[in-house]
């Protein structure tokens, strides 16, 4: 009650130019960010309906953006702040800012690169380093990564741009390769007939392109085996869980034997004496 | 009461506390009424490899299995079961080479398995469930980057409809060949888009429409043309299954794959 007496005092004290002009920069702040707000989400929910995700952001960040600065420049106008002041000053503190913020502007400018070169979009599954997520936003400073273990990860895009980026889901059909090794003394052509029926017989391995079954190197304890098998995106888990089950079980139907890590070690005689 | 061939597509009451079940050789599929809501079952068994038939099952008789679904639905009424074809596009490859020299045209039947769709009648028509009655491989038809996912069926082209047995599970597809080109056309692999197909219904088959296909070399897209009619190799046909996409007149695309592999390692 005190507050409210308090602030009708204040208010009476100001004179009438005063409060109309308050009263405008108010109506400009609550209607233009109000109008700001809901262009963007016209645009994204309707306009660009069928647009990408990827598109829908950036138009919704060019709208709010642009709309926040004429905003700004409004209610600057209605405080009587002459703008061409406004901006020499701004030029000379841009100099000094741009100077100490060379990382940020770098970001941008990688930011404007990665949206106009799109090697990924939002939806997409990166792989970047050692983190593999689904791309959340790009923004002018960095991208935004959901790992599969639900971890949120933000990567500067000035670090984007000069790294090696796997876009995973580029593409609709993959390759899974699947690298082991068998014991010696086994006879390969069976091998690569149980491989082949196993893929076969798996309901997310495609047949077309056909597996790669191939007899790659002689290694310490076995052959190694490259077994790829093509599968479409979605896919992905359920022949990985059950390729690897369909291997394991179909190599002990058919005796066939992993290579372990043996050594054999000859003992000449006399060779041992003290 | 039991049904046997096309007729196990017949619409049915289904009361409550009552089990159906539809045997096809390869996927068996419950459905049981229980209060407001229809609990389906569907399995493959293995080596089962029985005759096409719809039958009454007594409750205790019912399979036990934690696969069972169960749709709520307040009506009760008719249910109609519905042969669809596969939601994507099938790559079909003969069981043996066949090549068409230029000039010749031929016609073949195909035998495609449909899909068993479960429906209501009452108040409207709302599918309840839809699966592949017989489980076809995935295959990719085209470059890795630009082509479709397909279902593959490897299968005998038949060049007259009496080697095609009557089959209620197997839709058989009239394909007339045309090879307008100058070079040999070679059957490797064809892909059908059968989700522009309908189903039309006769005592002892299920029919597709006739697809009439013109080939003008490998460089240019294949024209394809699909009768709006029901084929008239069987008297009595009626339209049963409208195509999960109507196409629109003549279609010009990709039909005959002649790449042998893309894939390289």
């Amino acid at each position: 009650m005190v507050i409210f007496h308090q602030f009708s005092t204040w208010l009476s004290s100001l004179s009438p130019d005063i409060l109309a002009r308050g009263l405008r920069i108010a109506l400009t702040l609550i209607l233009g960010l109000l109008l700001v707000r809901v262009l963007a989400v016209v645009t994204q929910r309707y306009i660009m309906r069928k647009s990408t995700a990827q598109r829908q952001m950036i138009a919704r960040k060019v709208i709010s953006y642009t709309g926040f600065v004429l905003v700004a420049l409004a209610v600057l106008g209605e405080l009587g702040v002459k703008l061409t002041a406004l901006l020499g000053a701004a030029g000379i503190v841009g100099i000094a800012v741009g100077f100490a913020s060379q990382t940020s502007v770098s970001n941008i400018i990688s930011g404007l690169f990665l949206i106009s070169e799109k090697p990924f979009t939002v939806g997409d599954v990166i792989r970047i380093g050692t983190t593999t997520g689904i791309i959340q936003s790009i923004d002018l400073l960095s991208i935004k990564i959901r790992t599969f273990d639900n971890l949120f990860v933000r990567i500067p895009n000035e670090k984007i741009l000069s790294s090696e980026v796997t876009n995973v889901t580029r593409f609709p059909i993959r390759r899974m390769d699947i690298l082991f090794q068998v014991a010696y003394g086994q006879d390969l052509g069976h091998i690569h007939e149980v491989l082949a029926e196993t893929a076969r017989a798996n309901p997310w391995s495609l047949d077309e392109p056909q597996p790669v079954i191939v007899f790659n190197d002689l290694k310490e304890s076995g052959v190694e085996v490259l077994f790829g098998l093509w599968f479409s995106q979605s896919d992905f888990l359920a022949l990985k869980n059950s390729i690897m089950k369909g291997i394991t079980t179909q190599f002990s139907v058919e005796g066939i034997h992993f290579a372990s890590p043996n050594r054999v070690i000859k003992v000449v005689e006399g060779s041992l004496t003290a | 009461m039991d049904k046997t061939g096309t007729a196990v597509w017949d619409k049915m009451e289904i009361s409550v506390k009552q089990c159906v079940a539809w045997r096809f050789p390869a996927r068996s599929i419950w459905v049981e009424r229980v209060d407001n809501e229809w609990h389906v079952l569907s399995l493959s068994p293995e080596g089962w490899r029985g005759s096409t038939r719809r039958e009454p099952v007594a409750r205790s008789q019912k399979p036990e299995s934690s696969l069972w679904r169960h749709y709520l639905h307040k009506e009760v009424g008719p249910v109609q079961p519905i042969p669809v074809l596969p939601d994507k596009p099938i790559v079909v490859r003969p069981d043996r080479s066949l090549t068409l020299l230029p000039g010749q045209a031929a016609l073949f039947f195909l035998e495609i398995p449909v899909w068993f769709r479960l429906c209501t009648t009452v108040p409207r028509r709302l599918t309840i469930f839809e699966e592949s009655i017989v489980v076809l491989t995935k295959t990719w038809f085209g470059d890795p980057i630009t082509g479709e996912l397909c279902y593959g069926l490897a299968t005998r082209l038949h060049q007259g409809i009496d080697s095609v047995h009557p089959s209620a599970y197997l839709a058989v597809c009239p394909l007339s060949i045309t090879n307008d080109s100058d070079v040999d056309l070679a059957f490797e692999k064809i892909c059908l888009h059968v989700e522009n197909l309908s189903i039309f219904r006769s005592l002892r088959r299920l029919w597709t429409n006739r697809l009439n296909v013109e080939f003008r070399g490998p460089d240019q897209g294949t024209q394809i043309e699909i009768d709006r009619e029901a084929p008239g190799f069987e008297k009595g046909l009626t339209l049963f299954a409208e195509a999960r996409q109507p196409a629109a007149g003549w279609n010009i695309r990709k039909t005959f794959g002649i790449l042998k592999s893309f894939a390289d390692f």
